[in-house]
């Protein structure tokens, strides 16, 4: 962004930068909101999806050619795959035996899952950055839509009308569907939800599917946008998606759009100010800010303490 | 055969997952910036051959364990006359013993040729550089000892531990610049300032629930790391280089190396005793309490908060200090020391040892810095020992050789390992395992 941006150009690169948490913290919410506990890989499940997505169209790429809405396409929809059977992978793995253990526990399994998978990208695929193959990503990078003075290029608009279709989506899920009824009363009681016949199993392991199919998505989204895949792109973005469902209240998917929203314009804003690497730093300082004023989150209820 | 279904099932899920990334490989065209995918086999080979080791001795420790189950082992050596003997020689004498374990480690550290007597009194893997080794795993020892204060004693999980040690290295090497700060001057210092920053960051977020700070204290590691890299004062990723009359010095006839040996071996003693007397005081009572159940200790008038803080601005405490001690070894601070990396391998370290007892924290970070050292230096060993290469066929000292590069992906797994089926770490008591097992 070149000194001479508008106030209008800040907001939308706040906005969209906004919406690819968003999409991430999603997922961090809908784990908590049903769990109550923070799904730690969340972010390794983002940098899979970006990676599954890239060998997706190679391998198209080498056996049908270079068709770019097809190969994309399929893409997203195989990086999707993955990225929901890895998520179940760790449902499966470091949560299902420690649902009922102390808080530490799952946590730090968790923390186990994410190295790992960090790990093994960085052994297995690459220890240096990826580019993402720009011949697929140029459709929707270099077309714009001109509103008055500002320029949106297709992607910033694909992400933004993803992140709201998205979250009016889940909305509906949750407050006006069966399986939002099961996924609530899972998130209140899980004994008292079992004995009324809800499968508590596998709502949980569907939470964790549906998370990861979403950060999936968001993965994509961000491969194109930045160009770079790299092992540890999932611990930076999940960082910063996990800090905007704090801000908004964990737990409440409104919420989380909110919070990330919030961030996203205090990194544009930042930015511009001082420049892109005081972001962790102000990032920081907006949460103690928020947590000092309302623990809670913005949006947050006032949760009773389980014992 | 039903029985095998789910796990076959579950090998299959896991093959096919982790397909691609194992038997292709990307193959970028940048003529027309596309991508495509070739096939990979030999490194997916390699992958399974450099950690075929551990697949063997993962699935031997596997055995043993259903074998215990089956057969009780464990209870039949515990009741045996010959055990007994050695827990009455170890109850009388264990005092004997740490003297001279002790002896040892310090005619390693004080005695000029120290590791060369050692060598050729019959101990084959001490060598010039044991003393540097074990420095940085008695660094190690530090922290893992001061991290278990939070995360082992008082349950709260602390994921930016490496953010005071920084801050501690920081506090010294800008206090250096200015003032006479020699280390023995910013150790109390640090000390100090460390429990400040500790409270002040925990004032916010102990109040809130518990899987807040480690989110808080990560993202404070991130912060204080960027700011560090983009002050001008602290010298951007560069890092200060501190004055030689600040760092460690050999005196009477001890070499710099052998004086930081020793200082760290006495800040270990000190930091292992007060933080055991602390945990066996009403302190450490109330920091039990809270761990098992932080309203039912609120509902008995522990003061919470209070004892939350205390062991939070004790722990950061003690890794300012270990600071001060890394900045005066290697006369050197930069901002790589508050990677995450580093806040995960001290984790790891409390989580395999045990949580919540001290002891378990120095095996625990014995285990995870020597081994991964000691494997990397095991393939030349045998190269140069003769009666070895005869026995060790070549692909398994091939596989000693890149283990340690699958170090990280190692300590994830242990730690997910260790969280099914030994939350209590190795040296943990079944009372923590049916803390950790039910909420």
């Amino acid at each position: 962004m070149n000194s001479s941006s508008t106030l209008a150009e800040i907001l939308l690169d706040g906005i969209s930068r906004g919406a690819v948490y968003a999409l991430v913290a999603l997922g961090y919410t809908m784990v908590y909101g049903v769990l109550g506990m923070i799904n730690f890989a969340h972010g390794e499940i983002f940098m899979i999806g970006m990676f599954a997505c890239v060998y997706a169209i190679g391998a198209f790429s080498v056996m049908w050619g270079d068709h770019v809405l097809l190969n994309l396409g399929l893409g997203i929809i195989v990086a999707m795959i993955f990225s929901a059977g890895y998520g179940y992978a760790n449902e499966r793995i470091a949560y299902r035996r420690l649902r009922k253990a102390h808080v530490l526990a799952p946590l730090t399994s968790a923390i186990g899952i994410s190295t790992f998978l960090q790990y093994f990208i960085f052994l297995n695929v690459s220890k240096e950055k990826v580019q993402f193959p720009r011949y697929y990503s140029d459709l929707l990078t270099t077309n714009h839509i001109v509103l008055g003075s500002i320029e949106i290029s297709y992607l910033r608009l694909a992400i933004l009308g993803l992140t709201i279709l998205i979250m009016g989506g889940l909305f509906y899920l949750i407050n006006h569907t069966r399986l939002g009824i099961a996924l609530r009363a899972t998130a209140q009681d899980q004994l008292m939800a079992s004995l009324v016949g809800i499968p508590v199993d596998k709502i949980i392991a569907f939470t964790f599917v549906l998370g990861s199919a979403l950060a999936a998505v968001a993965g994509v989204m961000v491969a194109m946008y930045t160009n770079v895949l790299v092992f540890d792109a999932g611990y930076r973005v999940g960082l910063k998606a996990f800090t905007a469902a704090i801000l908004g209240g964990i737990g409440n998917v409104p919420g989380a759009v909110l919070g990330a929203m919030i961030l996203g314009l205090t990194e544009a804003l930042t930015t511009l100010q001082f420049g892109s690497e005081w972001n962790d730093v102000s990032t920081f300082a907006v949460l103690m800010l928020v947590l000092l004023l309302r623990p809670r989150g913005l949006l947050g209820e006032r949760v009773a303490d389980k014992v | 055969m039903a029985a095998w279904r789910p796990y076959l099932l579950g090998l299959l899920g896991v093959a096919a997952l982790t397909f691609p990334f194992l038997w292709l490989q990307l193959a970028p065209n940048f003529e027309n910036n596309t991508v495509g995918v070739v096939w990979a086999f030999d490194h997916g080979l390699d992958f399974f051959r450099d950690l075929s080791t551990v697949f063997v001795v993962g699935f031997l420790i596997w055995t043993g364990i259903r074998l215990n189950r089956r057969f009780a082992w464990d209870r039949a050596l515990a009741r045996s006359s010959a055990w007994k003997k050695v827990g009455l020689f170890w109850e009388n004498y264990w005092g004997w013993i740490a003297v001279v374990i002790l002896f040892l480690v310090l005619a390693l550290s004080i005695h000029p040729n120290g590791s060369e007597a050692l060598r050729s009194a019959g101990f084959p893997w001490i060598s010039t550089s044991t003393l540097g080794l074990l420095t940085f795993a008695g660094l190690y020892m530090l922290l893992a000892v001061g991290l278990n204060i939070t995360v082992g004693m008082t349950g709260l999980l602390v994921l930016g531990y490496a953010s005071f040690y920084a801050f501690g290295a920081y506090i010294f090497a800008l206090g250096q610049q200015y003032f006479f700060f020699p280390w023995y001057l910013a150790g109390p210092v640090a000390f100090l300032l460390g429990g400040c920053a500790g409270y002040l960051l925990g004032l916010p977020c102990l109040r809130l629930r518990g899987d807040y700070l480690a989110i808080v204290t990560l993202g404070f590691a991130e912060a204080f790391r960027e700011l560090m890299r983009n002050l001008h004062v602290t010298g951007g990723d560069k890092g200060i280089v501190l004055k030689d009359s600040s760092i460690f010095q050999g005196f009477a006839g001890l070499s710099n190396q052998q004086v930081c040996y020793a200082v760290i071996a006495m800040s270990l003693v000190a930091a292992v005793f007060f933080i055991q007397r602390i945990y066996h005081s009403p302190v450490g009572r109330a920091w039990i309490a809270i761990r098992e159940n932080e309203v039912a200790a609120a509902a008995m008038g522990i003061p919470v908060v209070q004892m939350k803080l205390l062991a939070f601005s004790l722990s950061a405490a003690v890794a300012a200090v270990a600071g001060v001690i890394y900045g005066a070894k290697d006369g050197f601070v930069s901002p790589a020391m508050c990677e995450f990396q580093q806040s995960i391998m001290i984790l790891a370290m409390v989580i395999l040892g045990g949580l919540g007892n001290s002891y378990g924290a120095l095996l625990g970070a014995a285990l995870l810095y020597l081994v991964p050292e000691y494997l990397k230096a095991l393939p030349s060993m045998i190269q140069n020992n003769a009666m070895l290469t005869g026995i060790v066929p070549p692909f398994v000292s091939d596989s000693f050789q890149h283990l340690s590069d699958y170090r990280w992906l190692l300590f994830g797994a242990v730690m997910v390992l260790m969280m099914l089926y030994r939350p209590q770490g190795l040296l943990g008591s079944s009372r923590r395992k049916t803390e950790m097992l039910n909420r």
